[in-house]
C-alpha cells in the first residue's frame, strides 16, 4: 500500500516537472535533457546491461538517428522527426552487420570491436559530401510547422522523451520477465552453460543488440530535434559511446531503472559544473564531473542502486 | 529505489539552486554581455586568448586608455555614455567545444543571467546551435570568428556577423596573385595542399571556385589527414609537378611537417602562401619562423604603424598575456565585441530591440578598427560587408603586413625564400 503511493507520488511529480519549473526555461531544460541521456542509457542497458555484451560503440547508432532526422530534412525537406523510422531500421540493419561478426567475439575482444566500428563510421562520415562533411549538416533555422518540433519552451520536448522513455522502459520490463529476459541474463553469467542447455546464444545476443541500436538511434533522431545540428563529432563521437556507458554503469547496468538513476546523477551534475566552474576556463568542470565519477565508482562499484539492495538484503537479514 | 533518487535529486537541485539562480542584475546599472568560448576541450587555447581580448575590451570601455580614447569615442572610460555611463560586465560561459554545451549555455546566459547580448561561440557548428537559440529569445547575436557560409543564410534577424568568411580569404589571395602576375610572375601553374577536415575542405573549395572566376587555374589538389606522421609523399608529388604557386590550408602539427619536409627534400615554389591557421600558431612563428622566409599570409591582424587602433590593443592585451600578441583569432573575438559595445552605446537600453536596430544601423570607419577590416556596415543577413584581410609576409621570423597599402608597413619580396 505504501510503496504504490510512493509510486504514486513520484510518477505525479514526475509529470508535472514542467509545470513546477515553469519560472526557469534552464531547469525545465534540464528535466528534457535527463530523460534524453537516459533514453541512450536505458537502450544501451538491453545489450550491455542484460546480456552483457559491453558495447563502446553506441554512438554509431545515436549519429545514424541523428544523421536519419537531419538527411530528411536536408534533401528532401521533411520534417526531422520523420527520419526517425528510418534511422531505425537502418540501425537495425546496421547492427545486425555489426553484431553477426563481433557478437562471436568474448569480453574486450567485442567492446574493441566496437569502438573500432565507431570510429571508422565517425571518419567515413566526415568525408561523405551527402552528410554534409566534416562540417555537418543543420536543422531546419526557422520552424516551418509544428512537426519541426522547434519550441521554444523545453516542457514539449520533455514530454515527448517521457513518453519514449515510458515505452522503452516498458518494453524493457516486458524482456525481463520474458523468455528472452533469462535467456539473456543466462548468457551474460556464463555464455557457454547457457548454450550447453540449448540457448541459443548467437541469435539472443543479436535480437538485444539490434532492439538496443533501435532505441539508441531514436534517442540520436530526437537529440536532433532538439538541438538542430549534427556533425562527425557530436554524431558519432566516442564521448558519446563512453557517456552512454558511464551512464548506465553508475547507475546500475542490468537494471531496469539503472541508467535512468544514472542520468539523474550525471546530466545534473555536467551542466551544474559547466554553468558554475566552465566560465573561468580553468577546465575546473571535467575536474570536478570525473572526482565525482571515481567517488562513485570506487564505493557503488554496482551501480548506486546497489545501495538499495544491499538495503533489502540487511533488511531480509 | 526512489527515496535513494529523490534525495539524490533533491541535493542536486539544491545545489543548482544557490548557484544558477542569481539576481538579474548583478552589479548596480551594469550591462551584461554574455560571452560563449570554448574554454576547455581542443579549442581551449584559442577561447581562452579570445576571453583574455575581450576583457581587455571591456576594461578599455569601462576604465578608459588615454591614447585610444584619441582615436575610438568608447575609450574614454566611465562606461557607456549613451547608456546612463553602464559598465560592461562580461559573463563567461564553456562551450566545452560541442554544440549541445553550447546551445545549453546560451539558454542559461539568456534566461538566468538575462544577459542584453550574446557573443561567441568559436567553432561554426556551436555558433548554429547557440544563435538559434538567441533567435527564438529574440536577444541580438554577434560573431566574431565563425566562418560556415550556411551560418548567414538561415534568414536570422539577430545574429550579426562581424568576421570575414573564406570568400573574402580567397579574393585577398586572388587579388595578391593578380598583382604578381602583372608585375610579370609566372601564376600559371598553382597548387592546392589541404587538411581534410572542415576547415581545410571548406577553405580549400572556396579557393579554388574563386580562382577558377578570377582566371586562375588551380591544376594540384592534395588533401592529406592534419594528423599525419609523415608528408614525404606528399611533396615528392609536388616537387614533381613544382608548381609556381602553392597555397597550404593547415593545422600546426602538419605546417611544421610540411616546412621540414621541404626543406630535406630542397624543393620550393615561386610564392608559397599559407591560410593562417598553424603557419600562424605563435608555436609555428616562434619554432620554424627563420624556414619560412617570404611566406605569404593572411591575418584579421596587423599591429600596423605605433600608435594605431590595434598597436594600442595589442600592448595592452601583451600586457595581460604575458608576453603574447593579438593573433587572428583573438583580434576577430575582440572586434566583436567593440562593435557590440558601440551599438548598446548607440542604442541607449538593454532592451533587445533596441540593441537589434543598432547593430543594424552600425557603421564604424577603417579607422577604429582594430582587426584589420575596412569597417563593419551590416548586410540584411547580418554578414559584415566591410570584412577583410590583410595579406602578410614572413620576414625575419615576424610576420609583416604587405596589403593593402593603407595598412602595409612592407614592401612585398619575391620569390619565396625559405630557409
Amino acid at each position: 500500500m505504501k510503496r504504490w503511493l510512493l509510486w504514486g507520488v513520484l510518477g505525479a511529480l514526475v509529470l508535472a516537472y514542467p509545470l513546477l519549473t515553469e519560472g526557469s526555461a534552464v531547469w525545465q531544460r534540464l528535466g528534457a535533457l535527463v530523460l534524453l541521456a537516459a533514453i541512450g542509457a536505458s537502450a544501451w542497458n538491453i545489450v550491455g546491461g542484460y546480456a552483457g555484451q559491453v558495447s563502446v560503440g553506441h554512438a554509431v547508432f545515436f549519429g545514424f538517428g541523428a544523421y536519419s532526422a537531419v538527411v530528411v530534412y536536408t534533401h528532401l525537406q521533411w520534417p526531422p522527426i520523420a527520419g526517425a523510422p528510418i534511422g531505425m531500421i537502418l540501425s537495425m540493419l546496421v547492427a545486425a552487420a555489426i553484431g553477426v561478426p563481433t557478437l562471436r567475439l568474448a569480453g574486450h575482444y567485442f567492446s574493441m570491436a566496437t569502438i573500432a566500428v565507431g570510429e571508422l563510421v565517425r571518419v567515413l562520415s566526415s568525408t561523405s559530401d551527402f552528410l554534409g562533411g566534416a562540417q555537418g549538416l543543420g536543422g531546419p533555422a526557422m520552424p516551418r510547422s509544428v512537426f519541426d518540433l522547434s519550441f521554444i519552451s523545453a516542457a514539449p520536448f520533455y514530454y515527448i522523451f517521457l513518453a519514449v522513455l515510458t515505452l522503452l522502459l516498458g518494453l524493457t520490463w516486458w524482456i525481463e520477465r520474458s523468455r528472452m529476459g533469462f535467456y539473456l541474463r543466462a548468457i551474460k553469467d556464463s555464455e557457454r552453460a547457457a548454450r550447453s542447455l540449448g540457448v541459443s546464444a548467437g541469435q539472443y545476443k543479436l535480437y538485444a543488440y539490434m532492439l538496443s541500436g533501435a532505441f539508441a538511434s531514436l534517442a540520436g533522431s530526437l537529440y536532433l530535434c532538439m538541438f538542430g545540428f549534427v556533425d562527425p563529432e557530436s554524431g558519432f563521437g566516442i564521448l558519446i559511446s563512453v557517456k552512454i556507458v558511464v551512464m548506465a554503469a553508475l547507475g546500475g547496468a542490468g537494471q531496469l531503472f539503472g541508467p535512468l538513476v544514472g542520468a539523474l546523477i550525471l546530466v545534473p551534475l555536467e551542466e551544474l559544473s559547466n554553468s558554475l566552474l566552465g566560465g573561468q576556463g580553468a577546465g575546473l568542470t571535467f575536474v570536478v564531473y570525473g572526482a565525482i565519477i571515481v567517488i562513485i565508482a570506487r564505493f557503488l562499484p554496482s551501480g548506486l542502486l546497489s545501495l538499495l539492495e544491499r538495503r533489502k538484503v540487511t533488511r531480509a537479514d | 529505489m526512489a527515496k535513494t533518487t529523490r534525495r539524490m535529486t533533491m541535493t542536486g537541485a539544491a545545489a543548482l539552486a544557490a548557484g544558477l539562480i542569481r539576481p538579474a542584475m548583478a552589479q548596480d546599472g551594469a550591462v551584461k554581455i554574455g560571452v560563449i568560448y570554448p574554454l576547455s576541450g581542443n579549442s581551449a587555447t584559442a577561447g581562452n586568448y579570445s576571453k583574455m581580448a575581450l576583457e581587455v575590451g571591456a576594461d578599455v570601455v569601462n576604465n578608459g586608455n588615454a591614447d585610444l580614447a584619441k582615436l575610438i569615442p568608447l575609450a574614454k572610460g566611465g562606461g557607456l555614455p549613451g547608456l546612463k555611463n553602464a559598465k560592461i560586465q562580461l559573463v563567461f560561459a564553456d562551450n566545452q567545444g560541442t554544440p549541445a554545451a553550447g546551445q545549453n549555455q546560451a539558454l542559461r546566459l539568456i534566461t538566468e543571467e538575462k544577459v542584453a547580448a550574446l557573443i561567441g561561440a568559436y567553432q561554426s557548428g556551436v555558433t548554429l546551435t547557440a544563435s538559434a537559440i538567441a533567435e527564438r529569445h529574440g536577444i541580438p547575436f554577434v560573431n566574431g570568428e565563425s566562418v560556415a557560409a550556411n551560418l548567414t543564410e538561415r534568414g536570422f534577424k539577430w545574429f550579426f556577423r562581424v568576421t570575414p568568411v573564406a570568400l573574402d580569404f580567397a579574393r585577398a589571395y586572388s587579388d595578391f596573385l593578380k598583382v604578381q602576375k602583372a608585375a610579370g610572375r609566372k601564376t600559371d601553374n598553382i597548387a592546392l595542399v589541404h587538411e581534410n577536415t572542415e576547415y581545410g575542405n571548406s577553405v580549400g573549395s572556396v579557393i579554388v571556385d574563386q580562382f577558377k572566376k578570377d582566371g586562375f587555374a588551380v591544376g594540384t589538389k592534395i588533401a592529406y589527414s592534419a594528423n599525419s606522421s609523415d608528408v614525404q609523399p606528399q611533396v615528392l608529388q609536388l616537387k614533381e609537378k613544382n608548381p609556381d604557386v602553392l597555397i597550404f590550408i593547415s593545422y600546426t602539427s602538419d605546417a611544421i611537417l610540411y616546412t621540414k619536409t621541404m626543406k630535406e627534400l630542397n624543393w620550393k615554389p615561386g610564392i608559397m602562401i599559407a591560410d593562417n591557421a598553424g603557419f600562424n600558431d605563435p608555436a609555428f612563428v616562434k619554432s620554424l619562423g627563420s624556414q619560412v622566409e617570404g611566406l605569404i599570409n593572411r591575418s584579421a591582424f596587423s599591429a600596423g604603424k605605433a600608435g594605431s587602433v590595434p598597436d594600442l590593443f595589442n600592448k595592452i592585451y601583451t600586457k595581460k598575456t604575458g608576453g603574447d600578441e593579438l593573433d587572428d583569432v583573438s583580434v576577430r573575438g575582440l572586434q566583436a565585441f567593440m562593435v557590440l559595445a558601440d551599438a548598446l552605446n548607440r542604442a541607449g537600453s538593454t532592451e533587445p530591440a533596441k540593441i537589434q536596430a543598432a547593430l543594424k544601423a552600425t557603421d564604424l570607419p577603417a579607422s577604429q578598427m582594430v582587426a584589420g577590416y575596412d569597417g563593419v556596415k551590416f548586410d540584411d543577413k547580418g554578414q559584415n560587408v566591410k570584412a577583410a584581410s590583410v595579406v602578410t609576409q614572413m620576414r625575419g621570423g615576424k610576420y609583416v603586413t604587405i596589403a593593402p597599402k593603407e595598412r602595409a608597413t612592407a614592401e612585398v619580396i619575391l620569390p619565396y625564400k625559405g630557409w
